[in-house]
């Protein structure tokens, strides 16, 4: 056996369903409270606050302005095109939008709540096809594709529509974490409690926020997520993103090969842990891992305090993007902390017994996905 | 005086070391070993300046009688086979010296022994007579025992031991058949005469040739006589793994073109087909025994051993192309190898183990060896011989020059060329690709895969040699003709001049 030395391997212990049951019960926060998981935390989605402000421009410009263009070869230049844009996005001078169409694209796929309900409805459908009808009359190419194959336009309408209602996510998102940034900076957030009970009251504060989608062609407005449909941020939109990104994702860890023949993959979409809470930050910065792109927008906005704090642990600059990973992973646990406090059934403080086992089992449902997550990384 | 300048440096260098008033601390021990490994590198490279390419003999040559009643004279010359090794010798214990970290044991001694054995390998490789030659290839195994036996692993003395007892045999037969053939001719002439028929009779050549064939083969080493490499590698430090590998096994290559084939070409023909076979043989067995490796440094040992058969072939097949062939194939490999145990050095600084069952995913970009893994992918392309590398142009001379003469054993070899890139691939598999961690697995695979590994960055000192040789490995590669412009010439004269009396 060779000699490997102690201080080489870290482990830190992962936590099983009924601690993290009992967490959520008792209102304790699932990341333990301490100085530097509030700088951590507080400055990782500041800076993710301020990446999710582009990736939200980004998304709506694209969901708006760019929607069904066969060739979106300037899609992510926000329609700045300007030579010293293209250079700076040819440059690699620029935010990777590539990572929020990740996203869209896990929400697309994995297709849970009222947003994938009503995208497959019939009322979608007969817009989609007002539009469709509209647009091809001033577009031979579509013209031409759309009785090819009449399945194509109305998946790009739905990846439209996705794309759009995420944008539409992270605009609340990103000023909810920049604000948090500020509530940290003038004292009124000083602990991870407060951090998560500041994002429980944005979420709250926003759920009823209407999600709605039209699109402008030839001067005619048309509807592609209606107001009629009801769509609203929490129930049709947050949710289905926290179930797609942070919990399901892709089954893609880059330095990982899955035998989906041997069942290494579940065949059951619904049993998938490959999102935020589960992935691995060690292989962050690797060829092609996505995670990697949003670790590399969020080191352009670090906070200084924090940065400096990444530069006095491990390698420093060497392996900052990857301490970032760790980081937002923390924040993202706070997240659904705060997501499932909002969510709650019934008030932690209720007394009645059918109600506190009603909130019984929707802490432990979700404890028992949380705990095959890197609960390591929580410092309990 | 230029040649002696090689001489020189390296020895006065020494005895400075050695000499050196008050107590110098490692650190400046290393700097002042740097000073005198350029200045040598620099005197190597003055030689090559002031060598003329086109002549095929030997060039700059200084004489001077030393103890003529035994033979023995102050011969010194060089040729197209010599330079390259002069010039590899000049840089790699440069690298070594460069490499060299923590020597808190003995610094003094270390780092004298070390421009020691560099001295006495130029020596080597300089000498135009029998016995000068023997006295410098015997002068660098006691420092090297002293490196591995002192500075060495934990099972250092065994090692140590096997090294020197393998080599003083090595040293008797050489030492034998140059005495053998004074007894034989009748005559003291220990000068690089060719020794042919009208002198000896075929069956005291073969004998005399076979003794010089187990003592090279002792120390290129050929399979079976290799037996002390795996062991000397894995006890050895990196520096010495580098010098060891890269320099000193060109000893045995350079000793059996010299003396095996240029002494003896009558005989020699005669044994050419069994030498392309022992020649395979070597080459499949050092690649299959490499496959079965999981200690990263045996398996690039065993390597060694497939790759320096090569040179073996390419002596046997004696074309100017495959000659020509086995020169590069000493130099690539010297820089292949080099390289190899460097980076191999550096994981087991950084991680405590060089077990492939251990290690995993060290090519991780922001807490592995990203840089490390990246040379080591070169190094492993270029000694599997993929082009545009050193190596592939070293095999595909040797291979070229000799499967004419010997298909069989040459095909047998190309196998062995494929096959490195099969252990090479388990290499960079294993230890460099997947998830980043360096203990084995345990029951419990959800805790593995949440281990974080802490490694420390690996220094400019170790990466900056490195990249000198992943230069000198492509740049070889790509422009072989800086290399066959210095060798062409005395080679076919060599191959011709076999050919010829043969």
């Amino acid at each position: 056996m060779p000699v490997i030395s102690a201080d080489l391997v870290v482990s830190q212990r992962s936590l099983e369903a009924e601690e993290l049951t009992g967490q959520l019960l008792s209102g304790e926060t699932l990341l333990s409270d301490t100085p530097d998981h509030v700088l951590e935390v507080v400055g990782v989605l500041e800076s993710y606050g301020e990446v999710l402000d582009a990736y939200s421009k980004n998304l709506i410009y694209q969901g708006e302005q760019q929607f069904l263009n066969p060739f979106p070869l300037f899609k992510y230049l926000d329609g700045d095109l300007s030579p010293a844009k293209i250079w700076r996005h040819l440059n690699h001078d620029r935010i990777n939008f590539e990572y929020a169409e990740y996203c869209m694209k896990a929400m697309l796929w994995h297709g849970t709540g009222g947003l994938d309900a009503y995208l497959d409805s019939e009322a979608f459908r007969e817009n989609c096809n007002t539009i469709i009808n509209c647009k091809r009359r001033r577009d031979p190419l579509l013209a031409l594709l759309h009785p090819l194959f009449p399945g194509f336009l109305i998946e790009q309408i739905r990846n439209a529509a996705t794309t759009h209602a995420l944008g539409q996510f992270w605009r609340v998102m990103s000023d909810l974490f920049l604000d948090l940034a500020a509530a940290e900076a003038d004292g009124r957030v000083r602990s991870i409690p407060a951090v998560v009970d500041f994002i429980k009251q944005g979420l709250v504060d926003a759920a009823g926020n209407p999600i709605h989608y039209g699109v402008e062609i030839a001067g005619q407005h048309f509807w592609v997520l209606p107001p009629e449909a009801g769509l609203t941020f929490l129930v049709d939109v947050a949710v289905p993103y926290v179930e797609a990104v942070f919990l399901r994702g892709m089954p893609f860890l880059g330095t990982v090969s899955f035998n989906a023949q041997a069942q290494q993959i579940s065949p059951d979409q619904g049993r998938f842990t490959y999102g935020a809470l589960y992935a691995d930050p060690l292989p962050t910065m690797g060829a092609g891992i996505p995670p990697s792109l949003l670790m590399q927008d969020m080191y352009r906005h670090l906070p200084e305090p924090l940065h400096q704090w990444y530069l006095e642990r491990t390698r420093g600059e060497g392996d900052v993007r990857e301490k970032i990973c760790r980081s937002f992973q923390k924040s993202m646990f706070c997240v659904t902390n705060a997501a499932i406090n909002g969510t709650m059934p019934h008030p932690l403080s209720t007394t009645k017994p059918e109600e506190q086992a009603a909130n019984r089992a929707y802490a432990a449902a979700w404890a028992e996905r949380l705990a095959l997550g890197r609960t390591d990384c929580l410092g309990r | 005086m230029l040649l002696s300048s090689l001489l020189l440096i390296p020895f006065l260098g020494t005895a400075a070391l050695l000499l050196w008033p008050g107590k110098p601390a490692p650190g400046q021990m290393r700097l002042i070993t740097i000073v005198i490994l350029v200045l040598q590198l620099l005197a190597s490279l003055l030689v090559t300046l002031r060598f003329d390419p086109a002549q095929a003999g030997m060039q700059l040559q200084e004489f001077h009688v030393w103890l003529p009643g035994i033979g023995l004279d102050y011969a010194l010359g060089v040729d197209g086979l010599s330079l390259p090794l002069v010039l590899i010798n000049a840089a790699l214990t440069l690298v070594s010296a460069v490499i060299t970290r923590d020597i808190d044991k003995r610094p003094r001694i270390y780092f004298a022994m070390l421009v020691l054995i560099s001295g006495a390998v130029n020596g080597a490789f300089l000498a135009e007579n029998l016995l000068l030659f023997f006295l410098f290839y015997e002068l660098e195994l006691i420092p090297l025992w002293l490196l591995i036996s002192v500075w060495g692993g934990a099972n250092k003395a065994y090692a140590a031991t096997k090294f020197l007892i393998f080599t003083a045999i090595s040293g008797m037969l050489i030492l034998g058949a140059f005495l053998g053939l004074a007894l034989l001719t009748g005559s003291v002439d220990f000068s690089l005469t060719p020794v042919l028929s009208d002198r000896l009779a075929m069956g005291g050549q073969i004998v005399l040739l076979g003794a010089l064939l187990v003592g090279f083969g002792i120390k290129i080493p050929l399979v079976p006589l290799h037996n002390w490499l795996p062991d000397a590698h894995t006890q050895a430090s990196t520096p010495v793994s580098v010098l060891l590998a890269g320099v000193l096994l060109k000893l045995g290559t350079y000793g059996l073109l010299r003396f095996g084939l240029q002494l003896f070409p009558e005989a020699w023909a005669k044994l050419a087909p069994g030498l392309a076979i022992w020649a395979a043989i070597s080459v499949l067995y050092g690649s299959l025994a490499a496959i079965a490796q999981t200690d990263m440094k045996r398996m690039v040992a065993f390597s060694s051993v497939g790759h320096m058969g090569y040179v073996l072939l390419a002596a046997a097949a004696n074309t100017p192309v495959s000659l020509l062939g086995a020169v590069f194939q000493m130099v690539s490999h010297g820089l292949i190898s080099a390289l190899l145990f460097l980076l191999v050095g550096i994981v087991y600084r950084k991680t405590g183990t060089r077990d492939l069952k251990v290690l995993h995913g060290l090519l991780n970009p922001e807490k592995g060896l990203p840089l490390t893994g990246s040379m080591m992918i070169v190094a492993v392309m270029a000694s599997a011989g993929l082009p545009g590398m050193a190596g592939f142009i070293s095999e595909f001379l040797v291979f070229r020059g000799s499967i004419a003469q010997f298909p069989v054993a040459t095909l047998l070899s190309m196998v062995g060329s494929g096959l490195t890139a099969v252990y090479f691939l388990l290499l960079v598999n294993r230890a460099f690709f997947g998830r980043l961690s360096i203990t084995p697995s345990s029951d419990d695979p959800r805790n593995d895969a949440r281990l974080d590994v802490q490694l420390a960055v690996v220094s400019p000192r170790e990466t900056i040699p490195a990249m000198a040789l992943v230069a000198g490995v492509v740049g070889l590669g790509l422009l072989p003709m800086s290399l066959s412009r210095l060798s062409d010439a005395s080679l076919t004269a060599m191959a011709l001049q076999a050919m010829g009396v043969s």
